[in-house]
């Protein structure tokens, strides 16, 4: 569903990513997808229509709120934020991530 | 699932339309501005929507997943199959429609009865704590618990009492109270003192009975009675001021002191008292009669208690075990009787009774077990078929569940996919069932409680019932859908999808079960077929032996005369009077007095003997003149009765053939002296006359004596007049009531009941359980008539090309019938064979419900086999038939 050159991206990766694009504050579904891609450098891409299970996912465990309201071009969107939790959980996905590359690229690197 | 997603879940269960609009709304937005940035970055408009698709995925498919996410999963896997089975059980109708008939009539029939016995023998009463409530009774060394309780016993447990908090004790009877013209006759209850207080139930207006009142002569504001709400609405119209009212009951004036709530049934369940008089008016209500002063004479009383807090029963029978023998002293000096009950170690003995005492359960509990067996055995027997029918289905199934298997579908999805059918069509049958029972266990009350005993009995739904009948429902779905389940989903896909039928060794094996169940049903029934053959054949038996006089066209009137003024000779010229009014009426042969009504189970005897022989016992009557000619009972010698035969005449006695032959053995009875032992008074033979059943009709005919009601040692004795009619009687009952107003305006009006009525009701146990078992063997062999049928069919139907084949390769028509035919008359034989021991065993249980008829009577077990071998083969040789008119090029064809 997420594609990267060679592979997939896990589920738990996707959702991490989008718990780093809010971080900033409050963005609709698309902008979400749009950020992903730009700030990847277009090296990971998303089949965008599956950005959407994961974001509702969130929503349902409660780590992301969702609000109805007007986009930049005036349309109604529904715009997802961070709640309390969210914010804790990106914290700790962005540690366990640092710690995990660290290690993969240590690895790789060893001779 | 955690409480947060929970909650957002349920939320979105109540707004599930907007839900979906919400998402495609979000998704549309999302395409739209994709659309927007690829048209920008150069693609035409031609291929703008496959750019789109190709890059946001298929639209739908997501909306279909995030519509999914916020559903509870495994409810919403249940409503497709439920509407995916609804859909298949629509596709075959016929299945369908067995399936729920068979279902209806099990579950119907089993709930029906499961409803009379929650009403007679699990509901408790509706008062507060029923639990606290015991029922008393004394052990006397007998066979048979004894309930009946005389006035000394039950007044000294009521004064000293340690365990109980109260001790009650009560009576049904009917009471006359006066209405506008005449007495009329209202159920009623005798309670004692403690009665109310007992039973914790607030009365609805004034206040309801109190030891004060159970005393001689009422409190000192006179006698009370508490009357029921419904009593309050028919005869008082709801008048707010009843309370203070008088009710003149047995021509003596009462006052109202309270009314009962609806709710309040008294302590017996089977009983529906309208007015609660104290049990010391007894002698005022019931006279002449005095149960009171009868001392140890009259065992009237049911007695029952309530526990002081914190006793348990096994406290209050050892408190019991102690007073016993002290009450036994006191309730009498004589000597020999307290001697006899010393012998057999006499104590009173506490039970459970939550559910209140009602002699309807020591009568019924046996033949109602016995009916709800034989409902078990029908419904086990629909399942039976059912589980058959649905496993040849899943059979005729395999290739499309093998490939649903193939295609990703758990074997679990599958299994409760085809549960979910048999839980619908358990469902739907049992809700039919349901709807049915209520009215099945109305009637089947009115048969068994039939009669003017008074029972009554509440057989509504409550918690229970549809408790059981939910009960029934998951284990029939269960038993009907589990195994063929099971058996379906089973074995390798590959094998399924490549060979279908041709899965020959799988085949072998799979059509072994079914075998198993059609010849348990075969089993089954036969067992019920046998049942029902020797219930019928009892009951035919029994009609057959005949009460002993010719109970057709023959009408009682009774009428009740003890509270009205004329007694002796003047009353016996009332009675006279009445006869002659009568026996003027259209259609009226004969007239004429009897005391008790034969085979009504009420019973008077005593010793008689022959002069320096020894008393023998006899069953007693005192009937009027020309008695044995308006039954008639043969009359062997002498003559009849005659007004004439007066206490001045001399006392005379007509004995049965039986009594003759006792007392007079080997000798002429007529003109004999008979000696009565307590009185040592002198009677005359003055007839032999044939024998009659008394009290019960199963009993052979008991030697019996007759007496002159004009020489009846009661001053006022309530006679029914006997009436020999031809043809029917409609006219009668008018006439009666208007004869009676004249002659004695006192008196109830008379109340009738034919002669075949009495003798219905002394055989509604046994004529309930034979039109039932009838009843339930013809369901019996109707459902595995279908099940033989419907299996062998389907069986055929999947051996179509097989049969082809063998009649391409030359195989006989006949041959190809005898090949399928012989698959089912193995498993009826065998199952046959099986019901026929099971039967064995099980009838000698029925011994007891049993009319000269012996459980293994051979002539019934060999046309029980009959009859099912005759159905088994029907059943079996439609899908022969058809098997045999297999053309075989088609049959090859349609591989």
């Amino acid at each position: 569903m997420i594609r990267e050159e060679s592979g997939d991206l896990i589920q738990g990766t996707l959702e991490m990513l989008i718990l780093k694009a809010l971080a900033r504050g409050p963005l609709h579904g698309y902008a979400v997808a749009e950020w992903i891609e730009q700030s990847s450098k277009q090296v990971l891409k998303v089949e965008e229509g599956a950005l959407y299970p994961a974001l509702h996912r969130l929503q349902l465990r409660g780590l992301l709120s969702a609000e109805w309201g007007a986009s930049e071009n005036n349309r109604r969107a529904k715009f997802y934020s961070l709640t309390a939790e969210g914010r804790k959980r990106l914290n700790a996905e962005s540690q366990r991530w640092a710690r995990l590359s660290a290690a993969v690229a240590f690895v790789m690197q060893a001779s | 699932m955690s409480l947060h997603q929970l909650f957002l879940k349920i939320q979105s269960l109540f707004r599930r339309r907007s839900m979906a609009s919400e998402i495609s709304e979000e998704l549309e937005f999302h395409q739209a501005l994709l659309r927007d940035r690829l048209s920008r970055n150069g693609v035409l408009p031609t291929e703008l929507d496959m750019a789109t698709k190709r890059t946001f995925g298929n639209a739908s498919r997501w909306q279909e997943r995030l519509i999914e996410l916020w559903q509870f999963g495994s409810l919403e896997n249940l409503l497709r199959d439920l509407s995916f089975s609804a859909r298949m059980l629509r596709k075959s109708p016929g299945f369908t429609a067995v399936a729920l008939l068979t279902l209806t009539l099990g579950v119907g029939a089993n709930t029906a009865v499961f409803s009379l016995i929650n009403g007679l023998l699990l509901r408790p009463l509706p008062v507060p704590q029923a639990e606290q409530l015991a029922v008393l009774r004394m052990e006397e060394g007998g066979p048979q618990p004894n309930y009946s309780f005389c006035t000394p016993f039950f007044r000294s447990l009521e004064s000293n009492h340690d365990a109980f908090a109260d001790v009650f004790a009560y009576n049904p009877d009917t009471l006359q109270v006066q209405g506008r013209s005449a007495n009329e006759n209202i159920p009623g209850m005798l309670v004692s003192g403690q009665f109310f207080r007992a039973l914790r139930t607030a009365p609805l207006l004034g206040r309801y009975l109190t030891p004060e009142d159970d005393r001689p002569g009422g409190s000192p504001e006179g006698l009370a009675v508490v009357v029921t709400e419904q009593f309050w609405e028919t005869w008082f119209d709801r008048a707010p001021d009843v309370v203070g009212r008088k009710l003149v009951i047995a021509n003596v004036p009462f006052t109202v002191v309270g009314v009962m709530p609806k709710r309040f049934i008294g302590a017996d369940p089977t009983r529906s008292p309208q007015i609660f008089a104290p049990l010391a008016t007894d002698p005022i209500i019931d006279a002449p009669r005095n149960h009171i002063d009868d001392g140890i004479h009259a065992w009237w009383l049911t007695v029952g208690a309530r526990l002081q807090p914190g006793v348990t029963l096994a406290q209050a029978n050892a408190s019991l075990a102690t007073v016993s023998r002290p009450i036994l002293h006191q309730a009498s000096d004589d000597a020999e009787f307290i001697g006899e009950e010393e012998k057999v170690h006499f104590h009173f003995v506490a039970e459970p009774g939550s559910r209140g005492f009602a002699d309807a359960r020591l009568l019924f509990r046996r033949p109602l077990l016995a009916m709800f067996s034989m409902c078990a055995g029908i419904l086990l027997l629909a399942c039976l078929n059912l589980a058959g029918l649905l496993m040849a289905r899943g059979a005729a199934r395999e290739r499309e569940l093998a490939t649903r298997l193939a295609i990703g579908a758990t074997r679990r999805r599958l299994i409760q996919q085809l549960l979910v059918e048999s839980l619908l069509i358990a469902t739907l049958g049992t809700a039919a069932g349901l709807a049915v029972a209520a009215l099945v266990s109305r009637s089947l009350a009115a048969l068994l409680l039939s009669g003017d005993s008074g029972w009554q009995l509440d057989t509504s739904l409550d918690v229970r019932v549809l408790g059981f009948a939910a009960f029934i429902a998951v284990t029939s779905a269960v038993l009907i859908g589990l195994v063929p389940a099971l058996e379906a989903t089973a074995g390798n896909v590959n094998d399924q999808i490549k060979d279908g039928q041709h899965a020959r060794q799988r085949l072998e094996r799979r059509r072994i079960l079914p075998r198993v169940l059609l010849a348990s049903e075969v089993a089954l029934a036969l067992v019920l077929v046998v049942g029902a053959g020797l219930l019928a054949t009892s009951m035919v038996r029994l009609f057959k032996s005949g009460p002993g006089f010719d109970p057709h066209e023959l009408v009682n009137i009774a009428f009740r005369m003890d509270k009205q003024q004329l007694e002796g000779d003047a009353l016996m010229r009332q009675y006279q009077q009445l006869a002659e009014g009568l026996s003027r009426q259209p259609g009226v042969k004969k007239v004429s007095f009897e005391f008790i009504v034969p085979l009504s189970h009420r019973g008077w005897n005593g010793r008689y003997g022959a002069p320096g022989a020894q008393p023998q016992l006899m069953y007693m009557n005192s009937v009027g003149p020309d008695y044995f000619a308006t039954m008639r009972i043969p009359l062997y010698q002498g003559r009849e009765f005659t007004w004439a035969d007066s206490k001045a005449s001399g006392l005379k006695i007509t004995l049965n053939r039986s009594a003759a032959d006792l007392l007079f053995p080997g000798e002429e009875a007529l003109g004999q002296q008979v000696i009565e032992e307590r009185s040592h008074s002198t009677y005359q033979v003055v007839a032999v006359v044939g024998d009659t059943k008394y009290r019960d009709m199963r009993e052979p005919a008991p030697p019996s004596g007759y007496i002159p009601i004009m020489q009846d040692e009661q001053k006022k004795p309530s006679l029914s007049a006997v009436v020999r009619t031809d043809g029917p009687q409609a006219g009668l009952a008018s006439a009666a009531r208007s004869l009676a107003a004249r002659l004695a305006p006192a008196i109830p009006a008379p109340t009738l009941s034919t002669m075949n009525e009495v003798l219905n009701d002394a055989m509604s146990t046994e004529r309930m359980m034979a039109l039932l078992s009838v009843f339930f063997a013809g369901c019996a062999l109707l459902v595995t008539a279908i099940g033989l049928y419907g299996t062998l069919a389907y069986a055929t139907a999947r051996r179509t090309s097989e049969i082809g084949i063998r009649m391409a390769l030359g195989a006989q028509r006949m041959r190809v019938m005898l090949l399928v035919f012989r698959e089912n008359a193995l498993v009826a034989t065998i199952g046959s064979g099986i019901g026929l021991a099971i039967a064995l065993l099980v009838s000698r249980a029925l011994a007891s419900f049993l009319y000269g008829t012996s459980p293994h009577d051979p002539w019934v077990l060999v046309g029980s086999v009959a009859a099912l071998s005759l159905i088994a083969s029907v059943a079996s040789l439609l899908p022969a038939v058809r098997a045999a008119r297999i053309e075989p090029m088609a049959a090859i064809r349609r591989e």
